[in-house]
């Protein structure tokens, strides 16, 4: 697909596209290392590619909209400001953790920034980003709900629904798929009856249907302005379906060896990040913006994540805590 | 039920069941004929001991048994019944349990009005009320559990039929409370165990305390049976007895006191642990009293009890010292023998007492 | 104090907090024109409007999810579902998202809603229409679970629901519909978490919920007149939080528990109710604790055949009379 460099998008958003998409690779690589060092626990499902949607959307945001993602949702949560050291901490299972060790990699979550929770079951997310829409739209506050899903939920009841309630009652939600072409382990080709699992689908749902090249933190970002904008306006929802490629398996237990040969070196030649890289040099940018947001970057993740070492384990005080409102978990008197 | 073989001649010693006249599963009634036998001597039908449906047969047509053993067993209502019935107090309710141990009641006092005659709730307040029911000018009318009546009952028997005599001597229990010291802390090691001990090793000098008094003759009795006097507050007096007694070494006299008291207090004495007593202990000093003048348990001839063990002066060659000192008094029964002897026995009990290596015998038996 | 039927009863504590606070939102499949398939939101559209009281598709987890997303960001939702049975359809919003929203953000997360559902057995609808599932709200924690029997309870537990800052599943009978009751006048607001003693005996102790309290009235009234025993009736009316001092109180009392349950046997809520007064009121127990359940069966269509599944009025009698000595 051929990439627009156009000057609609000025030099600040640029570099704040080019951090946002530099933060999360460091950090995405840096809790793979934490991972094989034993002090990352459990699973976790890496952004490692797919940055440039979550930069591109998220930049796009204001910061009052509300970001709904899935099981592999630290890119999202991290793109909307949430702190490297509570991401980290929580997935070492520590007390810094946003959730204080009560989520785990799957279910990241920061009110304050808007990233209203990762969904770690298939499809559950895009009713609930419905919801905060409608929320919204009642409320008139102009704030809009960004739903991101895999190319795998297309196929879930939870989506049919969202999308067809979406589009009846016209609400400012825009549904992003992330299609990485794998629903876990399985060609998203294989087990799905149209060609693009989300874009196709839009008409279902009397929805345009849009394409965009995932890896194109640009073309992101004109697709996220124009379909926020638009729903802000009170135009209703979109169906965004973007190309990408994740570099890692499913989850880090995964070596992704069903992929065929050759396919991941294909999407490694067209890495997110060092296109966006070359793309600015030739904007004429210079080495130096970008060497400092570089050298920033790396270390806010180094801090981060000394930081998070530090922090004590979780207390188990927090094991009966917060069921209720209350805080606490009595269900009896 | 068990039906089993029965002892059909003095030196039969088994006998073979010819035929079963009933079928597993048949309906039986008391007397009617179950079985025939054939022993040596004779052959003969045996009647059902019991009405009932004859559950299971145990022993085969042709099938020689001994006697005693069991050949059948008869249930109800079809129920095979592999262990005996329960008994009424196996039966209480755990509301029940509590109430009973809370107002010091006996489940036997009790009828029950529940299932199968179970004992309820309702049955034990009842009981309860029924005792605190008022008589007119604010009186309380208690009226006597059964086991008072029955205390009441012997007591009057006893004084009005036995000519009752009480000695008297001070014991220093020093010797005991060295040992009981060395010993260290033990719920089971009160003055009862020792003074036991003694009393048993003073019958073995002075036999006739330990006898029974049968109209005209008095049957000394070989073994000592301790009875050991138990107060249960509102209800009485109990007497469990420790059998056998005199072949028990100190430590293991002390565990079977122990545990009978504990049994009396929470009333699950068995009618056999109250029979057959042959002397009788009652410990007495709990509120400090000085002397007390018991009333002998019939047909036994004589009763001890202790008072308070409290520190007193005491002269000890030419010096006063501080001992622990009780009084030790003996009701005798004047027909039984007299005061010479009964007074030599105390002196005996005193010496023993007072000059035995309590730590050794507290060591003794332990292997 | 007016005469409300059940039903109306609901309408009537959704347009009390509805006028109340404007955040208060109500949705679900038939709510709004057609006021509800039992008719038991009568009049709220034209009250409220469609902006605030919206007929859904056939989208139970589109319904719920709606609902969540919409709890998370300042409302006060009120979802239907239309027949409990269909909680099976969005079993995982309701068991897998909303409840444990709050546990895994680690108390960011605010989710006041309540989910109200028809429930119960006794109008012929089959064994996928009738089912009392109050149970596996029960046994999902993050969840709060209520179950009234009269209308005053209906008015007053939903408005008290409404008002509670966490997740409530609101479970109404639909065949107590059409039942009457008093009602007072003006605001009504109960308490979560407390059950009533509706009749006190000295001999046994009736704990039931939802439809099985007049049948445990009932119940207590024939011992009573024709077998000389005296009942207690508990309406336990919130399973989460659950009362378990005016429980364990009320059974101490008698010494004898009997539960009275529409779900079927295994798991159900009585289960959970014996095991707590076997373990903390065992020394006042006179006998055994027994439950009186449907059978572990799915419920048959043909109305004899149902009447006969659920407990009635004459099995907890004969139940009673036969183990209470």
């Amino acid at each position: 697909m051929p990439t627009e460099s156009g000057n609609d998008i000025d030099r600040s958003t640029r570099l704040a596209l080019y951090r946002s998409q530099l933060e999360i690779r460091l950090l995405e690589k840096r809790a793979y290392d934490l991972f094989l060092q034993n002090l990352v626990k459990g699973t976790s499902h890496l952004s490692l590619g797919q940055e440039a949607v979550a930069a591109g959307f998220a930049v796009a945001m204001r910061t009052d909209d509300y970001t709904y993602c899935t099981y592999r949702g630290h890119a999202h949560t991290l793109a909307r400001g949430a702190p490297m050291t509570g991401v980290l901490g929580e997935l070492m299972g520590r007390s810094c953790g946003l959730m204080r060790g009560k989520g785990g990699s799957m279910h990241l979550t920061s009110v304050e920034h808007g990233a209203m929770g990762s969904y770690a079951i298939v499809g559950a997310n895009l009713p609930v980003a419905a919801g905060a829409a409608w929320s919204a739209q009642l409320r008139g506050t102009g704030q809009v709900a960004v739903c991101f899903f895999g190319d795998g939920a297309t196929n879930i009841g939870a989506f049919h629904e969202a999308l067809n309630l979406a589009a009846v009652w016209k609400l400012p939600v825009i549904f992003v798929c992330e299609n990485n072409l794998y629903m876990e382990y399985t060609p998203i080709r294989s087990v799905t009856a149209v060609e693009h699992p989300a874009a196709d689908r839009a008409q279902a749902y009397g929805l345009d249907s849009v394409i965009v090249d995932g890896n194109d933190a640009d073309a992101v970002y004109r697709v996220a302005r124009t379909s926020i904008a638009r729903a802000r306006q009170g135009g209703g929802p979109s169906l965004i379906e973007a190309k990408t490629y994740r570099h890692s398996g499913h989850s880090r237990a995964d070596p992704g060896k069903y992929r065929p040969p050759g396919e991941l070196e294909e999407w490694m030649k067209r890495d997110p990040i060092t296109l966006y890289r070359k793309r600015l040099l030739e904007l004429d940018f210079g080495e130096a913006p970008l060497g400092e947001i570089e050298k920033a970057a790396q270390r806010a993740v180094d801090e981060a994540t000394e930081a998070a070492k530090a922090s004590p384990p979780a207390p188990l005080e927090v094991i009966e805590r917060d069921v209720w409102a209350d805080g606490g978990s009595s269900w009896r008197n | 039920m068990q039906v089993i073989m029965p002892q059909l001649g003095e030196t039969v010693a088994e006998g073979t069941v010819t035929a079963w006249r009933k079928k597993v599963g048949e309906r039986v009634e008391a007397g009617e004929a179950l079985f025939d036998v054939s022993t040596d001597k004779v052959e003969t039908e045996v009647p059902a001991p019991a009405s009932g449906v004859l559950t299971a047969i145990l022993v085969s047509e042709g099938t020689t048994v001994k006697v005693g053993e069991a050949l059948a067993t008869i249930g109800e209502h079809g129920q095979p019944q592999s262990a005996p019935p329960a008994a009424a107090e196996e039966r209480l309710s755990p509301v029940v349990r509590k109430l009973l141990a809370e107002h010091g009641l006996d489940a036997r006092e009790i009828t029950g009005t529940g299932a199968e005659g179970r004992i309820t709730r309702r049955d034990v307040l009842d009981s309860v009320e029924r005792r605190k029911a008022t008589a007119p000018g604010g009186d309380e009318r208690l009226s006597l559990g059964p086991i008072r009546k029955r205390t009441a009952e012997q007591m009057a028997l006893s004084w009005r039929t036995i000519p009752h005599v009480l000695q008297a001597v001070e014991v220093d229990f020093h010797a005991v409370d060295a040992a009981r010291a060395a010993h260290g802390k033990s719920a089971e090691l009160t003055y009862l165990p020792f003074l036991a001990r003694a009393v048993c090793e003073a019958i073995a000098s002075f036999p006739l305390v330990n006898a029974s008094f049968d109209g005209d003759s008095l049957v000394v009795r070989r073994r000592v049976h301790l009875g050991i006097a138990v107060d249960l507050g509102a209800d009485g007096l109990i007497v469990p007895v420790v059998k056998d007694a005199a072949a028990k070494p100190l430590r293991d006299l002390a565990g079977a006191i122990h545990s009978l008291v504990q049994k009396a207090r929470a009333r699950k004495l068995r009618p056999d642990d109250v029979t057959e007593g042959t002397y009788t202990i009652s410990n007495s000093g709990r509120f400090g009293t000085f002397l007390t003048a018991p009333i002998i348990l019939p047909p036994q001839v004589a009763i001890l009890s202790l008072d308070a063990v409290a520190k007193k002066p005491v002269v000890s060659g030419e010096d006063i010292v501080v001992r622990p000192v009780g009084v030790l008094a003996q009701s005798f029964d004047h027909r039984a023998f007299d005061g010479a002897y009964s007074a030599a026995f105390l002196h005996r009990l005193k010496e023993i007492i007072e000059g035995t290596d309590w730590s050794a015998a507290l060591a003794e038996g332990r292997g | 104090m007016a005469e409300l039927s059940y039903r109306e009863a609901v309408a009537a504590g959704i347009a009390q907090e509805m006028e109340r606070d404007q955040r208060v939102v109500f949705l679900g499949e038939d709510v709004g024109g057609a006021g509800g398939v039992f008719k038991s939101t009568v009049g709220l559209l034209e009250r409220f409007g469609p902006v605030r009281v919206r007929d859904t598709p056939i989208s139970e987890q589109a319904i719920i999810g709606a609902a969540m997303g919409a709890a998370m960001t300042g409302l006060r939702p009120i979802a239907e579902i239309m027949f409990s049975d269909f909680f099976a359809v969005c079993w995982d919003m309701i068991a897998n998202e909303i409840a444990k929203a709050r546990y895994m953000s680690a108390g960011q997360m605010s989710l006041p809603l309540v989910i109200r559902t028809a429930n119960g057995a006794g109008s012929r609808f089959g064994a996928q229409h009738s089912q009392s599932v109050e149970n596996w709200a029960m046994a999902v924690p993050g969840l709060k679970v209520v179950a009234p029997s009269t209308p005053a309870d209906v008015k007053g537990l939903l408005a008290a629901a409404v008002r509670d800052p966490d997740p409530v599943i609101f479970f109404e009978h639909k065949g107590l519909y059409a039942s009457k009751g008093e009602v007072p006048d003006g605001e009504l607001v109960d308490r979560l978490g407390t059950a009533k003693v509706l009749r006190q005996g000295g001999d046994v102790t009736l704990v039931a919920l939802a439809a099985m309290v007049p049948r445990a009235l009932q119940a207590a009234s024939r011992l009573q007149d024709e077998h000389g025993i005296s009942a207690t009736v508990v309406d336990l009316r919130s399973l989460v939080p659950l009362d378990t001092r005016t429980l364990l109180a009320e059974t101490a009392k008698t010494g004898r528990l009997y539960t009275v349950e529409e779900n079927p046997r295994l798991c159900g809520w009585g289960a959970e109710i014996a095991s707590i007064v076997a373990e903390e009121c065992f020394y006042d127990l006179d006998g055994p604790v027994v439950r009186i359940t449907t059978p572990h069966v799915p419920l048959p269509a043909a109305d004899a055949l149902e009447d006969n599944t659920v407990p009635t009025v004459e099995r907890i009698v004969r139940t009673v009379v036969r183990t209470a000595g």
